[in-house]
């Protein structure tokens, strides 16, 4: 029934339901990987369709559980994702300014905290998350740059990061 | 469980209590009532309100007595300081983001937050709102959420995923944000929703309630031109006076007549008129398709969840449905053809309204092939219809949406003389007034079908094996040489262990009566809110005093359905039978 229209291949999707099915935590695992096979690194609508009919899980469900945890999209995602800790720690040490400083380096206009947890700059360079907490919090402020967790951050060391993503480095 | 008693204390008392029960339910059986907000007994348990905590010596912190049970030796407080103001506390975080628009509120009178707020001294606004929410969803039929009001009990969650196994709604998003929502939030309308309504029964706001049309139909009874005519549901006589403040089972049918007439509606009609006209119709298509080897077993086609339940989940068993409307759709094709011709009423200025017990008899009455009458007089007398399909049903209102109607009217409904029906289509049997519960229309349908086959009126008429509310109800009666195997069930996931056996191909039934809601009608999504065991069994039983008080409790025996026949329809399954009472269905994907 779903089709699949995404850039997500059906063969992809196909073999990673295939390797979980029927194990435990398998809704999971499988949001996962698709979600990391995708080149826009999302879940779309036909993605989760296709999740929901192959296990049997009710779309409300998939849903439920998909935009439960941060770590999952339903919009595509700029080339880097940068995640910033707006736990109470990193809080207290200034994450907020290393949040408004990321959002206004890539052009973002607009991000309401309470309402959402990520956004992705217009041109498709980076999305900019929140999370509740890294665990890391003596070495707050934390923020992780490509899977990269980097502490103690300033607004310093933040803008030279991103300078040199422009130019085509990594982290 | 006696014998198996433990001992505990509660607030100073030695009291004896079953160790299976939670606190909440062992205290309810000594007397005390502990708030509850979340908890709904049979639908909901998940402890997340905060509300029902009770303090237990030797604990670090105050015990959730929805979960929790007692233990021997147990000494519990239910309402020391220490509780109160958690309570208090409880309820005030509830109410920080919630609207304070009460006045105004679908749920003024019947809201459970307001009333805890009341019992519990809250103190308004002393938490600052922070909270935006999107506007009502307003995309369906039946239904309205809005989710400014919505407290996050879960009750609907469960009732929708577990009672009714559709999981149109679940929980979204986390923390501060979550909300429940349907998949992608696109809306009810989207979803897999079959707007049976029980979430709109068991939600303790207005977060979820009934799309009011009284307002409309308020209108319709002001304009002179138009002759409104109204018609009854079964189970609406066992759950309106409830509804205006009588007991539960309060048994109001005359007096419910007598404030449609004062409500202004021209004739007061009945769709028990029509509930009788199904049985000779399904009855007539059961007896074909068991002489002519149709599918079977056949399934009943009354109540509209339903309907939308077997599109959405089962389409591949939709053969297996009866082609008959529900008595709500052929009421409103009799009354536009049949009644309107006999009456010398121009049919576009005829209005039907009809009072159902239920929400997703909206959806069904504007369903697009629900234009009959429409269609019959486009054949008959094209000058006297406009071009433009009107439906066969104008607007269906719940009980709610009529008591609000009854009290705005100022109408007191216990001190009015009780009136009559009109004639004809006023006329009904007791075998139609038991369609309004679970069972009922098996019933109704296995005392024609056996007198019609046997051709001699049946020893007794009460088939008790399919009475009651138990979760599903089997039967074997013979009828003309044959052992008809009959089932019953009630709650959609009462019917999938049924629909699952048709599938898998051991079905051992030829005829099966579905109903959306648990108890059937008297249960529906569109009754008083809040119905617990007790009250469905009230109104339960009141419907079978009515059958019992009834002269004629036969659907075959209703001089008025005889009349139709011979002035009008022909035969049952006939020609016109066809065009006017039965209907087709198609899958529905989400």
């Amino acid at each position: 029934m779903p089709r699949i229209t995404g850039n997500g291949t059906t063969e992809g999707l196909e073999a990673i339901v295939e390797a979980n099915r029927g194990k435990p935590g398998d809704l999971l695992t499988i949001l996962e990987q698709a979600q990391q096979q995708d080149p826009r690194k999302y879940l779309s609508e036909s993605t989760l369709r296709y999740i929901s009919t192959q296990l049997q899980v009710p779309l409300s469900r998939v849903y439920s559980v998909a935009t439960f945890y941060s770590f999952f999209s339903l919009k595509p995602q700029g080339s880097h994702v940068i995640v910033v800790c707006r736990g109470t720690a990193c809080h207290t040490r200034g994450s907020l300014a290393l949040l408004n400083e990321a959002l206004a380096r890539l052009g973002i206009r607009e991000f309401r905290e309470e309402e959402e947890n990520a956004v992705t700059s217009p041109d498709s360079f980076a999305t900019v998350r929140t999370v509740a907490c890294f665990g890391q919090c003596a070495l707050a402020p934390v923020i992780m740059i490509d899977g990269k967790v980097m502490s103690r951050m300033t607004v310093g060391k933040l803008v030279a990061i991103l300078e040199k993503l422009r130019k085509g480095g990594g982290v | 469980m006696a014998g198996n008693e433990i001992t505990i204390t509660i607030d100073g008392r030695n009291v004896a209590v079953d160790p299976s029960l939670t606190i909440v339910e062992a205290c309810a059986t000594a007397g005390i009532k502990i708030p509850t907000l979340c908890y709904l007994k049979n639908v909901s348990q998940n402890a997340s309100c905060g509300v029902c905590v009770v303090e237990v010596e030797g604990a670090k912190s105050l015990v959730r007595s929805c979960v929790q049970k007692p233990t021997p030796g147990m000494v519990i407080k239910t309402f020391s300081p220490r509780v109160i103001r958690a309570r208090r506390t409880a309820v005030e975080l509830l109410l920080a983001n919630h609207p304070t628009d009460c006045l105004s509120c679908i749920r003024s009178g019947t809201c459970e937050l307001r009333q805890l707020a009341d019992t519990l001294g809250v103190k308004a606004d002393r938490y600052p709102k922070y909270k935006k929410f999107s506007p009502p969803d307003n995309s369906s039929e039946g239904i309205v959420r809005d989710d400014s009001k919505c407290i996050l009990c879960g009750r609907c969650v469960a009732v929708c995923a577990e009672t009714q196994t559709v999981h149109a709604i679940a929980f979204t998003s986390r923390g501060a944000r979550t909300r429940v929502g349907t998949f992608m939030d696109r809306g009810l309308a989207q979803s897999s929703c079959v707007q049976c309504g029980q979430c709109s029964v068991v939600c303790p706001t207005a977060a979820i309630a009934e799309k009011d049309e009284s307002r409309e139909v308020f209108g319709a009874l002001g304009d002179p031109a138009l002759t409104v005519v109204v018609q009854t549901a079964p189970a609406i006589r066992a759950s309106l006076g409830e509804a205006l403040g009588l007991p539960p089972g309060s048994l109001v049918t005359g007096q419910m007549v007598a404030a449609l007439r004062r409500l202004g509606f021209t004739r007061v009609f009945d769709t028990q008129f029509t509930a009788d006209l199904t049985i000779m119709e399904e009855g007539s298509e059961l007896l074909e398709r068991l002489q002519k080897g149709g599918t079977l077993p056949m399934i009943t086609s009354c109540s509209p969840g339903w309907i939308n339940f077997i599109e959405a989940f089962y389409p591949d068993l939709l053969g297996h449905l009866s082609t008959c409307k529900s008595p709500q759709q052929m009421f409103g094709s009799v009354a536009k053809t049949y009644y309107a011709q006999k009456a010398g009423i121009a049919p576009d200025t005829m209005r039907v309204v009809s009072i159902m017990p239920c929400t997703a008899k909206k959806y069904e009455a504007r369903r697009p092939e629900m234009d009959a009458a429409w269609d019959w007089w486009k054949e008959h007398d094209a000058d006297r219809v406009p071009p433009r399909p009107f439906y066969d049903v104008d607007w269906a209102l719940t009980t709610r949406e009529l008591a609000r109607m009854i009290r705005m009217a100022g109408i007191d409904i216990a001190s009015l003389q009780e009136e009559d029906f009109d004639d004809p289509l006023g006329r009904s049997t007791g075998a139609a007034t038991i369609f309004g519960t679970t069972g009922g229309v098996m019933e109704a349908a296995l005392r024609t079908v056996y007198e019609i086959v046997e051709q001699k009126p049946l020893a007794s008429l009460e088939f008790t094996q399919v009475r009651g509310l138990e979760s599903i109800k089997t039967a074997e009666v013979p009828v003309g040489g044959i052992k008809v195997r009959v089932a019953v069930a009630h709650g959609l996931s009462n019917a999938r262990v049924l629909l699952d056996e048709i599938r898998a191909g051991r079905s051992p039934y030829h005829f099966i009566e579905i109903m959306s809601c648990p108890g059937g009608c008297i249960g529906g999504g569109g009754q008083p809110v809040l119905a617990d065991l007790e009250r469905k069994q009230a109104r339960n039983q009141a419907l079978y005093r009515e059958d019992q008080r009834l002269a004629i409790r036969k659907s075959h025996e209703n001089p008025a359905v005889e009349a139709l026949y011979r002035e009008f329809l022909g035969k049952p399954l006939g020609h016109l039978s066809h065009e006017l009472l039965h209907t087709s269905y198609r899958p529905r994907p989400f």
